[in-house]
């Protein structure tokens, strides 16, 4: 492979990189939406009880062992889901649940004591402590979480291409199956720097999000 | 669905994909190990601290690519087979016991390391009998990430003709074989969740009583 070949493909095939790259984003973003709505609530709700907590997280943790192949595979041969969207969507969630619910809950189980301590002291409810207290605080730990299954949604969500999603992931197959290096290579390098862009740009996003009040001890 | 097909995947096709899928996975963990640890340790180190972000910040960079972008990187690279499989998958299981290793060994009380010089241990000495022990339980929990990533990268890498339960799954989604499916991807599944549970169990045990928290 030369980097005419490369470039040659590039140029060929860019209206093709473009749809790829939007069915990516779409899927990627639904996922992450889903997942926000689901896992946030319930991760704040596993806080108020620990018994809870730890039997699902101890599922979270086993359904994130799966491998993903394996999870979309399981998921095809299910009648009600089948080939598509609705089992890339339904695995993409069930992924982002360890890394969401944990995060949730270690950040709002980190808070000091001493704080809520103070704010019941000084009269708040327990949902404006929730409000004004655990979520700003625990927020640097909540972003950590979404980091995490951003990033591992992407990578994720190219292997859904073997279950009819086209999207960069289709580079790959496809750039196996008829031997095309180009072809491959430019879906492995897009999806790449896809994946540590936005790593680091959440993760600078991350170091700037901390409240003021806990920057003093760094 | 026939009863049949399922006996054929269980029975005939089964046993080798596993036993492929255990070789590759104990061969890359072992590997991983081999390199990883030493290189945590030494970026521990006095000498090699300042290294340790530099390594640190590469190894997080990396591990934000895709598994599969990996896989089909390693193919124009390194070609078909066992071998670019495991080297692949290498690649991406360094960081999580690398980060471990370090954090364990950096974590382990300063006061502890002040207590064993001044029973007059050596800096190998102390090293050996005091850091790494207080840290193995952080180790070994960087060993069961790495483990369980590469048993699910593992699946992928039949792609490159490393075999594999990846293959059956790939053969039930090109001939649409639901119970070719069920038996990779079920195997696969029990696989991961069962070294993931048998490592915890490990580092649980080897967990000294004196630091236990809870």
């Amino acid at each position: 492979m030369t980097l005419e070949d490369f470039i040659n493909f590039f140029t060929k095939n860019t209206g093709t990189i473009i749809e790829y790259t939007e069915n990516h984003f779409t899927l990627v973003l639904s996922a992450v939406a889903i997942s926000l709505e689901i896992w946030v609530p319930i991760g704040l709700l596993l806080t108020k009880n620990d018994k809870w907590a730890a039997r699902v997280l101890a599922l979270a943790n086993t359904i994130f062992c799966i491998p993903s192949l394996s999870m979309f595979a399981i998921l095809v041969a299910i009648p009600t889901f089948g080939l598509g969207r609705k089992s890339a969507l339904f695995a993409l969630v069930l992924y982002a649940m360890m890394p969401l619910i944990r995060n949730v809950y270690d950040g709002v189980k980190n808070v000091d004591r001493n704080v809520i301590e103070a704010a019941r002291g000084m009269g708040m409810s327990s949902g404006r402590i929730m409000r004004e207290i655990l979520l700003p605080l625990g927020i640097p730990i909540i972003f950590a979480g979404f980091r995490i299954t951003v990033v591992m949604t992407t990578g994720i969500a190219a292997i859904a291409t073997y279950i009819g999603e086209r999207n960069l992931g289709r580079f790959i197959s496809e750039g196996l199956v008829r031997s095309n290096t180009p072809m491959m290579v430019t879906g492995a390098l897009i999806i790449s720097l896809i994946a540590i862009g936005l790593d680091t740009i959440l993760g600078a996003i991350e170091k700037r999000i901390v409240p003021r009040g806990l920057r003093i001890n760094r | 669905m026939t009863w049949e097909n399922f006996r054929f995947a269980l029975f005939e096709k089964a046993p080798e994909a596993l036993f492929e899928h255990s070789l590759i996975v104990v061969v890359t963990v072992a590997i991983a190990i081999l390199i990883s640890v030493p290189l945590g340790i030494f970026l521990t180190r006095p000498k090699f601290k300042r290294f340790g972000l530099v390594t640190l910040n590469l190894l997080n960079v990396l591990q934000a690519i895709p598994g599969l972008a990996i896989i089909a990187l390693a193919l124009p690279i390194l070609g078909l087979g066992i071998k670019p499989a495991v080297l692949a998958l290498l690649f991406q299981s360094l960081l999580p016991i690398v980060r471990n290793t370090i954090a364990g060994i950096i974590g382990v009380s300063p006061d502890v390391k002040e207590a064993a010089s001044g029973m007059g241990m050596s800096k190998g000495k102390i090293l050996f009998e005091v850091e790494i022990p207080l840290a193995m339980p952080i180790i070994l929990s960087g060993i069961r990430t790495a483990t369980v990533y590469v048993v699910s990268m593992g699946t992928l890498a039949s792609l490159i003709g490393a075999g594999g339960l990846g293959n059956l799954i790939m053969g039930g989604l090109s001939l649409f074989r639901p119970e070719y499916l069920i038996v990779g991807a079920g195997l696969g599944a029990i696989m991961a969740i069962f070294m993931d549970r048998m490592l915890s169990y490990i580092e649980l045990r080897i967990t000294p009583p004196s630091t236990w928290v809870e």
